[in-house]
């Protein structure tokens, strides 16, 4: 075991690859929940995105128009779980669920249609590195951040983005408002029900770019039920990081260090024992409840996340 | 009545809605109808026949006597996972992690099925219901004392735990410390001692080949327990009261965080039998991998179910249902298996929206009635 | 409640009133009425009966692009060429393997495959109570509840040679890895499994074998994914090994194992693919794939109990039977490796050579 296995460049490149999909999806639950919305359909936002992006890539051979439907078609799952629990109020724990095994079976049947027997192309379009030119000399630096995916910087860029939104910014408040008072916003003429519309549909679009980042980016193709879980991740990711984006970032980063860690000491022996490869895949979960639990304590949810809200007189 | 509740917020129904089941089946058999309106449209869409997808449906689910044993197999994990959530929820807690309790059951269940696999059945059956209830209750207080002593949210506690074992069946399980040695290198512990088996309860002359076992009574059972156990104990009325709320809890006299470790114990104890179930009822042996997926529709039939017993039993066979009747309409109507997907998230989307349609409804009567 | 009763009175009525039929002449009328099993025996009738096939998957879907998808090839193919009808369905969870085997003897197929090792007990039940009903398990034989191996007359066990076709694609990458070929320069080359289990290893034990007698000199190294789907944990062991200087990747873990492939698809290296042919994966990059064609083996299972030469017990797939091979060579690939490859498979058929099974580097 060395230190290079904990701390060098490669696995700090890796946890921002590991990171970046989660962090997407914590930052789509972020705004959803912090304007009173549960929005478990990450998950499903994230696999629409991540397969219809790549149809669109195969058929325009354009990133920009594949990743224009990617966030498209997560908008419309999201859409959908709105409708159910703004509209009709429904219980968002199952739509959300539902909306997950929806997409799940969809994008699955799709796939096995469109590509059942030959796969996604080869040559698809790909979302393109970011290169640092010169500044990719810098000794450490350089090696971490030189070659990473557009989408990498992306997220990082969003969620300073909607930090400053969220907690700078009067519609940022008006949000706030509408997650932790929605009466007493209402009361002051703020719209509550379009409010939440607009805050689910920015979270399935965020959950898409997270999706299509790992069809697009990571994979250049698609499988079924490629996003594995970190929808779920980045609801995790989400409170852990008290429902803002900052931290949403430390917990993604946290995560995905986590999986970065479990590759990289594969073969790894103190003195002559070696940690058994299965369980070194245990690390980032263990990583992130220990985090939670050594550091964070508890996180209160906005007042009034998960609670439809009743309009008097309508 | 409560409408569009979420993790926590669940209030237990009152008499007044247990009566309103009588009034009104225009708008549930309304939207289960138009769920599967929609789920014929897809099927049609796609190119399949609507008419032998849902009779196929139909059939595999309810067809023949063997098809409905098979059903009720599903049904029993499923029921037990349901009243985990359920449990947890009128703690006020999300239980995700009911898989990984019922993986914990069971991997407990296999270790000592094997340990003890020599003690005659009246012994070491109650040892391992024993054991898989206790196993899955300590992994589920866990959550709970993360929650109740650093303030862990066990949403992230469970779910993370559902990931990590996983992740330790694999290394007990493939030519690790529990796998039985085998030609293939099957990821499997040995075979659990005879006594530990639940036996099947159906005459083969009755139904032939059925494999509908023991664990059935013991799923009905779990449900009276969860009854018994919510609303004629102290430790039930104690839950409760945390459920509602610390101004609740402190009016009880109750210490909140005593209760979401009991609370979590006594959900993970319900999922641990499920882990228990599935071994001894339907494998007698542990393989890696297996009852995938159960403690996450667990959470759907929980909510389905209304946190009830009987909804959650009621939720449990409508899963069942789709499970074995999707099994048939990939077999003899040439549907893809993920199509059936469709439809059961349709009915499932229909059925969250339609407590609110049902609301929608009557505030317009009361509407008017008031004009 | 109300709603969940609702949608039982629905489907129960639908049930009832569709009877016992499924709406598909290939449903046996079994259902309804009958209170006893009825192993298919074949009708007395004047028109032969068409030889009906079912196959069973593994969880993991159709949709795997290795195993599960070459196993569908090979019946699809079947159909088309051999006027059989089949049908496939896929399991969701390990408590399906019985059921799902019991709903295609129930109604009488000729043929019921299993499509994978952790199906050998499931078989061997449904076998025993279906003794006029053919089986046959890929990548395994009838386990009792024991665990141990138990042969039945009606089961055929279809096993393959993996640690050959990983031998022989050993050679090449070991060939290209000793003479330094295009961007392989550092002597190095690497293998990604899914879990360590013997269908698995075996291709790995096999591919280690050859690197060692041909270039002992090389660097070998191995790891795994601890997943068969995830392709972003299999591209982060790649970038791992090409950063210890691998410059050939053997993927053996298959979705997972396609992110491996990218790993050394975007940084310029070379990969192996296994089970199906995978050189369209990334044409470039893909030099070969150790081929493992259970589609022939299904295929082969079907005519046979089509023509009524069904053989029961254990068969193996190997090099001699042209049940293993190595896939399709990139252009890179020089001719020398080539020649070796084709050496090695000469020596395998003769017995000269007998590829390890047990890995060396873990």
């Amino acid at each position: 075991m060395t230190w290079d296995m904990f701390l060098g460049a490669a696995v700090l490149a890796a946890t921002l690859r590991l990171a970046t999909p989660i962090l997407l999806a914590a930052l789509g639950g972020v705004v959803s929940e912090r304007s009173g919305v549960t929005n478990i359909a990450l998950e499903g936002s994230m696999l629409v995105g991540a397969f219809f992006g790549v149809l669109a890539a195969d058929r325009s051979g354009s990133i920009l128009v594949a990743l224009a439907v990617a966030v498209v078609a997560g908008v419309a799952l999201a859409a959908l779980h709105a409708v159910a629990s703004i509209h009709f109020r429904s219980d968002q724990i199952v739509s959300g669920m539902a909306l997950n095994i929806l997409a799940l079976g969809l994008t699955s049947y799709l796939d096995y249609q469109l590509y059942g027997t030959t796969g996604t192309p080869a040559d698809l379009p790909g979302i393109p590195d970011l290169p640092l030119g010169a500044l990719e000399r810098i000794p450490f630096v350089g090696a971490v951040a030189g070659d990473q995916s557009v989408m990498v910087w992306v997220a990082l860029l969003l969620v300073v983005a909607l930090q400053l939104f969220l907690f700078r910014t009067v519609p940022g408040l008006r949000l706030r408002a509408v997650g932790e008072h929605p009466r007493a916003a209402d009361t002051v003429g703020i719209a509550v029900r379009r409010t939440r519309y607009w805050a689910v549909l920015a979270s399935g679009a965020l959950a898409a770019l997270g999706g299509a980042y790992l069809s697009l980016s990571v994979a250049h193709s698609f499988t079924d039920d490629m996003v594995g879980g970190r929808g779920f991740i980045g609801l995790a990711a989400m409170i852990f990081g008290r429902w803002t984006p900052v931290g949403a970032l430390a917990a993604s980063i946290i995560f995905g260090y986590g999986g970065a860690l479990s590759t990289s000491l594969q073969g790894a022996t103190i003195g002559d024992l070696r940690v058994p490869v299965q369980l070194l895949s245990t690390l980032p979960y263990l990583l992130t409840v220990l985090a939670v639990a050594g550091f964070v304590g508890r996180s209160r949810p906005p007042a009034a996340d998960g609670l439809p809200y009743e309009q008097e007189g309508h | 009545m409560t409408s569009g509740t979420s993790a926590g917020r669940t209030a237990p129904p009152t008499r007044r809605d247990a009566l309103a089941w009588a009034a009104g089946p225009a708008i549930p058999a309304a939207s289960v109808l138009i769920a599967l309106v929609l789920g014929a449209a897809f099927v049609l869409v796609s190119g399949n026949d609507p008419v032998a997808a849902y009779a196929a449906l139909a059939r595999g689910a309810f067809g023949t006597p063997y098809d409905v044993t098979e059903t009720l197999i599903i049904a029993i994990p499923l029921t037990l996972g349901g009243l985990s959530v359920a449990l947890a929820f009128r703690t006020g807690l999300f239980n995700i992690g009911a898989q990984s309790q019922l993986l914990v059951g069971a991997i407990a269940t296999g270790f000592v099925g094997v340990r003890f696999a020599d003690l005659p059945g009246p012994l070491l059956m109650p040892l391992v219901i024993l054991t898989g209830i206790l196993a899955g209750g300590a992994w589920g207080a866990l959550a709970g004392w993360l929650k109740a002593t650093r303030g862990v949210n066990e949403v992230i506690t469970t779910i993370m735990q559902n990931y990590t074992i996983v992740f330790v069946m694999h290394w007990l399980l493939q030519n690790g410390p529990m796998s039985a040695p085998n030609a293939f290198g099957t990821p499997a512990s040995a075979r659990i001692g005879d006594g530990a088996v639940l036996p099947v309860i159906v005459p083969a002359e009755l139904i032939p080949l059925t494999r509908l076992h023991a664990g059935i009574l013991l799923a009905a059972l779990a449900v009276v327990a969860f009854w018994f156990i919510l609303f004629r104990t102290t430790l039930g009325y104690e839950l409760r009261a945390v459920g509602l709320g610390p101004r609740a809890a402190a009016q009880a006299g109750i210490d909140p965080k005593r209760g979401m470790v009991l609370g979590m114990f006594v959900a993970g104890g319900f999922a641990g039998l499920a882990g228990m179930v599935q071994v001894s009822g339907v494998f007698q042996r542990v393989y890696d991998g297996f009852s995938a997926g159960y403690g996450f529709d667990a959470i759907a039939v929980a909510l389905l179910g209304k946190n009830s017993p009987i909804g959650i039993a009621l939720a449990a066979l409508l899963f069942g249902a789709f499970a074995r009747g999707g099994t048939i309409m990939q077999s003899n109507a040439h549907i893809s298996s993920n199509l059936v997907a469709v439809i059961e998230a349709l009915v499932l989307f229909v059925i969250a929206a339609e407590t609110a349609l049902r609301e929608l409804a009557r505030r317009h009567g009361a509407l008017k009635r008031a004009a | 409640m109300k709603r969940l009763l609702a949608s039982f009175v629905l489907i129960a009525t639908v049930a009832a009133a569709c009877g016992g039929g499924a709406g598909t002449p290939s449903a046996a009328p079994a259902a309804a009425a009958s209170a006893t099993a009825r192993p298919a025996t074949a009708a007395p009738t004047a028109t032969p009966k068409p030889v009906r096939i079912g196959l069973v998957t593994d969880v993991g879907g159709l949709n795997d692009k290795s195993f599960n998808t070459l196993a569908n090839q090979g019946r699809l193919d079947a159909e088309k060429d051999l006027g059989v009808q089949t049908s496939v369905v896929e399991s969701k969870k390990q408590e399906d393997y019985v059921p799902n085997l019991t709903t295609f003897a129930q109604q009488g197929y000729d043929l019921v495959i299993s499509v994978g090792f952790l199906m050998t007990n499931a078989t061997w039940k449904v076998a025993k109570q279906f003794p006029n009903i053919k089986f046959g398990i890929i990548d395994g034989a009838p386990a009792n509840d024991k665990g141990d191996t138990e042969n039945l007359p009606n089961v055929a066990n279809l096993f393959f040679a993996e640690q050959e076709a990983g031998y022989l694609v050993g050679v090449i990458a070991a060939t290209m890895a000793k003479d330094k070929v295009g961007a392989a320069t550092h002597n190095t080359v690497c293998s990604m499994g899914g879990i360590p289990i013997p269908p698995v290893d075996k291709f790995i034990a096999g591919y280690q074998d050859a690197v060692k007698t041909v270039s002992p000199t090389t660097v070998i190294l191995n790891g795994y994914s601890n997943d068969f789907v995830d392709q972003q944990k299999g591209k982060e062991v790649g970038l791992n090994h090409i950063g210890k200087g691998c410059d050939i990747l053997f993927q053996v873990a298959g979705g997972s194992g396609l992110g491996y492939i990218t790993a050394a698809k975007e940084k310029g290296v070379y990969a192996i693919g296994v089970d199906a042919d995978q050189a369209d994966v990334a044409p470039a990059t893909v030099i070969t794939s150790a081929l493992k064609r259970v589609n022939k083996a299904v295929y082969d299972t079907i005519k046979a109990v089509k023509d009524g030469k069904f053989v029961a017990g254990s068969q193996t797939f190997n090099a001699t039977n042209d049940g293993v091979g190595y896939g399709k060579l990139a252009t890179v690939v020089p001719a020398n490796a080539k020649a070796a490859a084709d050496q090695a498979l000469a020596d395998i058929k003769s017995g000269k050579i007998k590829p390890k099974t047990e890995i060396q580097v873990k």
